[in-house]
Protein backbone atom coordinates (compact mmCIF):
# COMPACT_ATOMS: atom_id res chain seq x y z
CA UNK A 1 0.00 0.00 0.00
CA UNK A 2 2.55 2.46 1.15
CA UNK A 3 4.77 1.63 -1.81
CA UNK A 4 2.14 2.89 -4.19
CA UNK A 5 2.26 6.40 -2.73
CA UNK A 6 4.32 8.54 -5.04
CA UNK A 7 6.31 11.18 -3.24
CA UNK A 8 6.51 14.52 -5.03
CA UNK A 9 9.93 14.85 -6.60
CA UNK A 10 11.10 18.44 -6.76
CA UNK A 11 14.06 18.84 -9.06
CA UNK A 12 16.99 20.47 -7.21
CA UNK A 13 17.24 24.18 -7.90
CA UNK A 14 20.35 25.46 -9.64
CA UNK A 15 22.40 28.17 -7.95
CA UNK A 16 21.26 30.79 -10.46
CA UNK A 17 17.57 29.88 -9.94
CA UNK A 18 18.02 30.07 -6.17
CA UNK A 19 19.71 33.44 -6.53
CA UNK A 20 16.97 34.78 -8.81
CA UNK A 21 14.29 33.71 -6.33
CA UNK A 22 15.90 35.95 -3.70
CA UNK A 23 15.75 39.14 -5.75
CA UNK A 24 12.08 40.22 -5.21
CA UNK A 25 12.27 39.76 -1.43
CA UNK A 26 15.66 41.46 -1.07
CA UNK A 27 14.38 44.32 -3.24
CA UNK A 28 11.37 44.60 -0.93
CA UNK A 29 13.64 44.71 2.15
CA UNK A 30 15.75 47.42 0.52
CA UNK A 31 12.68 49.42 -0.55
CA UNK A 32 11.14 49.31 2.94
CA UNK A 33 14.44 50.20 4.61
CA UNK A 34 15.04 53.10 2.24
CA UNK A 35 11.47 54.32 2.67
CA UNK A 36 12.05 54.27 6.45
CA UNK A 37 15.13 56.45 5.98
CA UNK A 38 13.26 58.84 3.69
CA UNK A 39 10.36 59.12 6.13
CA UNK A 40 12.64 59.94 9.06
CA UNK A 41 14.47 62.63 7.09
CA UNK A 42 11.46 64.22 5.40
CA UNK A 43 9.13 64.24 8.40
CA UNK A 44 11.83 66.00 10.42
CA UNK A 45 12.42 68.53 7.63
CA UNK A 46 8.68 69.14 7.25
CA UNK A 47 8.22 69.59 11.00
CA UNK A 48 11.19 71.99 11.15
CA UNK A 49 9.91 74.10 8.28
CA UNK A 50 6.53 74.41 10.02
CA UNK A 51 8.15 75.07 13.43
CA UNK A 52 6.54 71.97 14.90
CA UNK A 53 8.07 70.04 17.75
CA UNK A 54 7.53 66.34 17.18
CA UNK A 55 9.46 63.37 18.55
CA UNK A 56 12.05 62.02 16.14
CA UNK A 57 10.90 58.64 14.86
CA UNK A 58 14.00 56.79 13.73
CA UNK A 59 14.27 54.95 10.41
CA UNK A 60 14.56 51.73 12.43
CA UNK A 61 11.02 52.09 13.74
CA UNK A 62 9.65 53.19 10.36
CA UNK A 63 11.19 50.15 8.65
CA UNK A 64 9.74 47.81 11.28
CA UNK A 65 6.31 49.47 11.21
CA UNK A 66 6.07 49.40 7.39
CA UNK A 67 7.10 45.73 7.42
CA UNK A 68 4.55 44.95 10.14
CA UNK A 69 1.80 46.74 8.21
CA UNK A 70 2.53 44.86 4.98
CA UNK A 71 2.76 41.49 6.71
CA UNK A 72 -0.35 41.91 8.88
CA UNK A 73 -2.67 43.86 6.57
CA UNK A 74 -1.89 42.48 3.11
CA UNK A 75 0.15 39.37 3.94
CA UNK A 76 3.46 38.55 2.31
CA UNK A 77 3.14 37.23 -1.26
CA UNK A 78 4.91 33.93 -1.94
CA UNK A 79 7.30 35.53 -4.44
CA UNK A 80 8.87 37.68 -1.72
CA UNK A 81 9.33 34.99 0.94
CA UNK A 82 12.75 33.53 -0.08
CA UNK A 83 14.32 36.99 -0.28
CA UNK A 84 12.72 38.25 2.95
CA UNK A 85 14.13 35.18 4.72
CA UNK A 86 17.62 36.55 3.98
CA UNK A 87 17.18 39.18 6.71
CA UNK A 88 19.19 36.97 9.04
CA UNK A 89 22.03 36.83 6.53
CA UNK A 90 22.15 40.65 6.44
CA UNK A 91 22.08 40.75 10.23
CA UNK A 92 25.10 38.48 10.51
CA UNK A 93 27.04 40.23 7.74
CA UNK A 94 26.21 43.54 9.47
CA UNK A 95 27.56 42.28 12.80
CA UNK A 96 30.82 41.12 11.16
CA UNK A 97 31.28 44.56 9.59
CA UNK A 98 30.37 46.27 12.86
CA UNK A 99 33.61 44.77 14.21
CA UNK A 100 35.36 47.71 12.48
CA UNK A 101 33.83 50.04 15.08
CA UNK A 102 35.25 48.10 18.01
CA UNK A 103 38.89 48.22 18.97
CA UNK A 104 39.99 44.98 20.54
CA UNK A 105 40.55 46.72 23.89
CA UNK A 106 36.86 47.71 23.97
CA UNK A 107 35.81 44.20 23.05
CA UNK A 108 38.08 42.85 25.79
CA UNK A 109 36.82 45.26 28.45
CA UNK A 110 33.12 45.32 27.54
CA UNK A 111 33.16 41.69 26.43
CA UNK A 112 34.63 40.65 29.79
CA UNK A 113 31.94 42.46 31.76
CA UNK A 114 29.33 41.22 29.26
CA UNK A 115 30.48 37.65 29.72
CA UNK A 116 29.98 37.88 33.47
CA UNK A 117 26.52 39.42 33.04
CA UNK A 118 25.64 36.88 30.34
CA UNK A 119 26.58 33.94 32.60
CA UNK A 120 24.32 35.28 35.34
CA UNK A 121 21.51 36.03 32.86
CA UNK A 122 21.67 32.59 31.22
CA UNK A 123 21.72 30.70 34.52
CA UNK A 124 18.88 32.79 35.98
CA UNK A 125 16.74 32.63 32.82
CA UNK A 126 17.12 28.88 32.33
CA UNK A 127 16.20 28.19 35.95
CA UNK A 128 13.23 30.56 36.00
CA UNK A 129 11.76 29.50 32.66
CA UNK A 130 12.07 25.83 33.62
CA UNK A 131 10.26 26.56 36.88
CA UNK A 132 7.50 28.47 35.05
CA UNK A 133 7.09 25.75 32.41
CA UNK A 134 6.58 23.16 35.13
CA UNK A 135 4.22 25.43 37.05
CA UNK A 136 2.03 25.88 33.96
CA UNK A 137 2.22 22.20 33.04
CA UNK A 138 3.89 22.71 29.65
CA UNK A 139 5.38 19.66 27.93
CA UNK A 140 9.00 19.20 29.18
CA UNK A 141 10.64 19.63 25.76
CA UNK A 142 8.55 22.74 25.05
CA UNK A 143 9.75 24.09 28.40
CA UNK A 144 13.35 23.36 27.38
CA UNK A 145 12.88 25.17 24.06
CA UNK A 146 11.32 28.21 25.72
CA UNK A 147 14.06 28.27 28.37
CA UNK A 148 16.85 28.11 25.77
CA UNK A 149 15.10 30.63 23.51
CA UNK A 150 14.75 33.21 26.25
CA UNK A 151 18.12 32.56 27.89
CA UNK A 152 20.43 32.43 24.87
CA UNK A 153 19.46 33.65 21.44
CA UNK A 154 15.84 33.30 20.50
CA UNK A 155 14.86 31.48 17.35
CA UNK A 156 18.38 30.27 16.41
CA UNK A 157 18.78 28.69 19.83
CA UNK A 158 15.37 27.03 19.58
CA UNK A 159 16.17 25.59 16.15
CA UNK A 160 19.60 24.38 17.31
CA UNK A 161 18.11 22.79 20.44
CA UNK A 162 15.17 21.25 18.58
CA UNK A 163 17.54 19.12 16.49
CA UNK A 164 19.74 18.20 19.45
CA UNK A 165 16.97 17.09 21.84
CA UNK A 166 14.68 15.73 19.11
CA UNK A 167 11.74 17.93 20.07
CA UNK A 168 8.72 17.77 17.76
CA UNK A 169 7.74 20.44 15.24
CA UNK A 170 4.68 21.53 17.22
CA UNK A 171 6.77 22.33 20.31
CA UNK A 172 9.30 24.31 18.35
CA UNK A 173 6.54 26.26 16.52
CA UNK A 174 4.98 27.15 19.91
CA UNK A 175 8.31 28.29 21.32
CA UNK A 176 9.30 30.25 18.19
CA UNK A 177 5.91 32.02 18.05
CA UNK A 178 6.14 33.00 21.73
CA UNK A 179 9.71 34.29 21.39
CA UNK A 180 8.91 36.25 18.21
CA UNK A 181 5.79 37.84 19.70
CA UNK A 182 7.70 38.90 22.79
CA UNK A 183 10.57 40.18 20.66
CA UNK A 184 8.14 42.41 18.74
CA UNK A 185 6.74 43.68 22.02
CA UNK A 186 10.20 44.51 23.36
CA UNK A 187 10.88 46.76 20.37
CA UNK A 188 8.18 49.13 21.54
CA UNK A 189 8.59 48.84 25.30
CA UNK A 190 12.39 48.77 25.84
CA UNK A 191 13.22 52.22 24.39
CA UNK A 192 10.32 53.78 26.34
CA UNK A 193 11.50 52.23 29.61
CA UNK A 194 15.12 53.14 28.86
CA UNK A 195 14.23 56.79 28.31
CA UNK A 196 11.87 56.87 31.31
CA UNK A 197 14.68 55.57 33.56
CA UNK A 198 17.26 57.92 31.95
CA UNK A 199 19.59 55.01 31.27
CA UNK A 200 22.95 55.83 29.69
CA UNK A 201 23.58 54.58 26.14
CA UNK A 202 25.87 51.86 27.42
CA UNK A 203 23.60 50.70 30.24
CA UNK A 204 20.60 50.59 27.90
CA UNK A 205 22.60 48.78 25.20
CA UNK A 206 23.79 46.18 27.69
CA UNK A 207 20.23 45.70 28.93
CA UNK A 208 18.82 45.26 25.39
CA UNK A 209 21.61 42.81 24.56
CA UNK A 210 20.94 40.80 27.71
CA UNK A 211 17.15 40.78 27.81
CA UNK A 212 15.93 40.80 24.19
CA UNK A 213 16.07 37.28 22.80
CA UNK A 214 16.52 37.51 19.04
CA UNK A 215 19.68 39.13 17.73
CA UNK A 216 17.73 41.12 15.11
CA UNK A 217 15.31 42.50 17.72
CA UNK A 218 18.13 43.19 20.21
CA UNK A 219 19.99 45.18 17.53
CA UNK A 220 16.80 47.05 16.59
CA UNK A 221 15.89 47.73 20.24
CA UNK A 222 19.39 49.17 20.73
CA UNK A 223 19.23 51.26 17.53
CA UNK A 224 15.85 52.66 18.59
CA UNK A 225 17.60 54.20 21.61
CA UNK A 226 20.86 55.41 20.01
CA UNK A 227 23.67 54.35 17.72
CA UNK A 228 26.00 53.82 20.63
CA UNK A 229 23.39 51.73 22.48
CA UNK A 230 23.00 49.57 19.36
CA UNK A 231 26.76 48.94 19.31
CA UNK A 232 26.77 47.67 22.88
CA UNK A 233 23.54 45.70 22.43
CA UNK A 234 25.19 43.84 19.53
CA UNK A 235 28.34 43.15 21.56
CA UNK A 236 26.44 41.79 24.56
CA UNK A 237 24.06 39.80 22.36
CA UNK A 238 27.00 38.36 20.42
CA UNK A 239 28.56 37.25 23.70
CA UNK A 240 25.27 35.52 24.54
CA UNK A 241 25.18 33.90 21.11
CA UNK A 242 28.72 32.60 21.54
CA UNK A 243 27.55 30.44 24.43
CA UNK A 244 24.76 28.73 22.48
CA UNK A 245 26.81 25.58 21.84
CA UNK A 246 27.46 24.93 25.53
CA UNK A 247 23.80 25.35 26.52
CA UNK A 248 22.52 23.17 23.67
CA UNK A 249 25.17 20.54 24.46
CA UNK A 250 24.11 20.47 28.13
CA UNK A 251 20.45 19.95 27.16
CA UNK A 252 21.36 17.33 24.53
CA UNK A 253 23.28 15.35 27.18
CA UNK A 254 20.41 15.74 29.67
CA UNK A 255 17.75 14.46 27.23
CA UNK A 256 20.04 11.68 25.96
CA UNK A 257 20.56 10.53 29.59
CA UNK A 258 16.78 10.17 29.82
CA UNK A 259 16.75 8.12 26.62
CA UNK A 260 14.81 10.78 24.74
CA UNK A 261 17.54 12.03 22.40
CA UNK A 262 20.60 10.66 20.64
CA UNK A 263 23.81 10.62 22.67
CA UNK A 264 26.46 13.17 21.68
CA UNK A 265 29.58 11.23 20.70
CA UNK A 266 31.98 14.01 19.69
CA UNK A 267 31.45 17.00 21.98
CA UNK A 268 34.08 19.21 20.32
CA UNK A 269 32.55 18.69 16.86
CA UNK A 270 29.09 19.35 18.34
CA UNK A 271 30.27 22.65 19.87
CA UNK A 272 31.91 23.76 16.61
CA UNK A 273 28.80 22.86 14.63
CA UNK A 274 26.57 24.95 16.91
CA UNK A 275 29.02 27.83 17.34
CA UNK A 276 27.84 30.99 15.53
CA UNK A 277 30.64 31.62 13.02
CA UNK A 278 29.77 35.31 12.63
CA UNK A 279 31.21 35.86 16.13
CA UNK A 280 34.62 34.86 14.73
CA UNK A 281 34.11 37.16 11.74
CA UNK A 282 33.23 40.04 14.09
CA UNK A 283 36.39 39.41 16.15
CA UNK A 284 38.57 39.16 13.02
CA UNK A 285 37.35 42.52 11.67
CA UNK A 286 37.80 44.03 15.13
CA UNK A 287 41.43 42.76 15.21
CA UNK A 288 42.05 44.19 11.72
CA UNK A 289 40.61 47.57 12.79
CA UNK A 290 42.77 47.51 15.94
CA UNK A 291 46.04 46.87 14.09
CA UNK A 292 45.27 49.72 11.66
CA UNK A 293 44.53 47.54 8.62
CA UNK A 294 41.81 50.01 7.62
CA UNK A 295 42.18 53.79 7.36
CA UNK A 296 39.75 56.05 9.22
CA UNK A 297 37.70 56.60 6.05
CA UNK A 298 37.63 52.89 5.32
CA UNK A 299 36.41 52.22 8.87
CA UNK A 300 33.61 54.74 8.31
CA UNK A 301 32.73 53.01 5.03
CA UNK A 302 32.57 49.61 6.74
CA UNK A 303 30.42 51.02 9.54
CA UNK A 304 28.04 52.49 6.92
CA UNK A 305 27.93 49.19 5.08
CA UNK A 306 27.02 47.53 8.37
CA UNK A 307 24.18 50.07 8.82
CA UNK A 308 22.80 49.24 5.36
CA UNK A 309 22.87 45.56 6.22
CA UNK A 310 21.02 46.26 9.48
CA UNK A 311 18.48 48.37 7.60
CA UNK A 312 17.50 45.31 5.53
CA UNK A 313 17.35 43.29 8.76
CA UNK A 314 14.95 45.74 10.43
CA UNK A 315 12.62 45.64 7.42
CA UNK A 316 12.74 41.83 7.65
CA UNK A 317 11.88 41.90 11.37
CA UNK A 318 8.63 43.70 10.56
CA UNK A 319 7.82 41.55 7.53
CA UNK A 320 8.25 38.20 9.23
CA UNK A 321 6.11 39.18 12.27
CA UNK A 322 2.57 38.02 11.64
CA UNK A 323 0.37 38.36 14.71
CA UNK A 324 -2.46 36.26 13.22
CA UNK A 325 -0.16 33.26 12.79
CA UNK A 326 1.22 33.73 16.30
CA UNK A 327 -2.25 33.83 17.84
CA UNK A 328 -3.03 30.44 16.31
CA UNK A 329 -0.23 28.85 18.37
CA UNK A 330 -2.19 29.02 21.61
CA UNK A 331 -2.03 31.12 24.73
CA UNK A 332 -0.19 29.05 27.34
CA UNK A 333 3.36 29.06 25.87
CA UNK A 334 2.91 32.76 25.17
CA UNK A 335 1.82 33.37 28.76
CA UNK A 336 4.80 31.46 30.16
CA UNK A 337 7.08 33.38 27.81
CA UNK A 338 5.45 36.69 28.73
CA UNK A 339 5.78 36.20 32.50
CA UNK A 340 9.30 34.86 32.07
CA UNK A 341 10.39 37.75 29.85
CA UNK A 342 9.07 40.37 32.28
CA UNK A 343 10.97 38.68 35.10
CA UNK A 344 14.15 38.38 32.98
CA UNK A 345 13.87 42.01 31.79
CA UNK A 346 13.48 43.23 35.39
CA UNK A 347 16.29 41.01 36.66
CA UNK A 348 18.71 42.03 33.88
CA UNK A 349 17.82 45.70 34.31
CA UNK A 350 18.84 45.50 37.97
CA UNK A 351 21.97 43.58 36.92
CA UNK A 352 22.96 46.22 34.36
CA UNK A 353 22.33 49.15 36.72
CA UNK A 354 24.50 47.40 39.32
CA UNK A 355 27.25 46.65 36.74
CA UNK A 356 27.12 50.24 35.47
CA UNK A 357 27.82 51.49 38.98
CA UNK A 358 30.61 48.94 39.55
CA UNK A 359 32.37 48.82 36.16
CA UNK A 360 31.20 52.10 34.55
CA UNK A 361 29.91 50.48 31.37
CA UNK B 1 6.33 -0.05 7.36
CA UNK B 2 6.21 3.22 5.58
CA UNK B 3 8.46 3.90 2.67
CA UNK B 4 9.12 7.37 4.04
CA UNK B 5 11.81 5.94 6.29
CA UNK B 6 13.47 3.93 3.56
CA UNK B 7 13.91 6.92 1.26
CA UNK B 8 17.57 7.85 0.99
CA UNK B 9 18.23 11.22 2.59
CA UNK B 10 18.85 13.77 -0.14
CA UNK B 11 22.42 15.04 0.08
CA UNK B 12 22.58 18.63 1.18
CA UNK B 13 23.78 20.80 -1.69
CA UNK B 14 24.71 23.61 0.70
CA UNK B 15 28.39 23.36 1.53
CA UNK B 16 28.39 26.38 3.85
CA UNK B 17 25.99 27.50 6.54
CA UNK B 18 24.21 30.87 6.46
CA UNK B 19 26.68 32.04 9.12
CA UNK B 20 29.68 31.11 7.02
CA UNK B 21 28.25 32.82 3.95
CA UNK B 22 27.57 35.98 5.94
CA UNK B 23 31.16 36.00 7.24
CA UNK B 24 32.65 35.37 3.78
CA UNK B 25 30.59 38.06 2.06
CA UNK B 26 31.26 40.60 4.83
CA UNK B 27 35.01 39.88 4.71
CA UNK B 28 34.99 40.13 0.91
CA UNK B 29 33.28 43.53 1.22
CA UNK B 30 35.89 44.61 3.81
CA UNK B 31 38.70 43.60 1.43
CA UNK B 32 37.08 45.55 -1.44
CA UNK B 33 36.91 48.61 0.80
CA UNK B 34 40.53 48.09 1.93
CA UNK B 35 41.73 47.67 -1.66
CA UNK B 36 40.06 50.94 -2.60
CA UNK B 37 37.71 49.27 -5.09
CA UNK B 38 34.78 50.57 -3.04
CA UNK B 39 35.70 54.19 -2.33
CA UNK B 40 32.77 55.61 -0.50
CA UNK B 41 29.68 54.15 1.11
CA UNK B 42 27.28 56.97 1.99
CA UNK B 43 24.71 56.76 4.76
Amino acid sequence: MADSIALPQNPPLTISTRFLRLIPGVALLAAIGFLGKLLEKNINLYAKSHHWTIPNIEYVLWAILIGLAISNIFGLAEIFKPGVATYEFWLKAGIVLLGSRFLLGDVWKLGGVSLLLVFIEIAGSLAFMTFLGRLFGLRPKLTTLLAVGSAVCGVSAIIATKGAIEADDEDSSFAIAAILALGALSLFTFPLIGHALHLSDHAYGAWAGLAVDNTAEATAAGALFSDSAAKLAVLVKTTRNALIGFVVLAYAIYWASRGQAQAVTNKAAFLWQKFPKFVLGFLLVSVLATVGFFTKDQNTNLANLSRWAFLLTFAGVGLRTNFREMRQQGLRPFLVGFIGEIAIATFTLALVIGADKLFHL
Amino acid sequence: MSNANSQPEPKSTQRFSLDSWAVMIALAAAILVRAGIIHRIPW
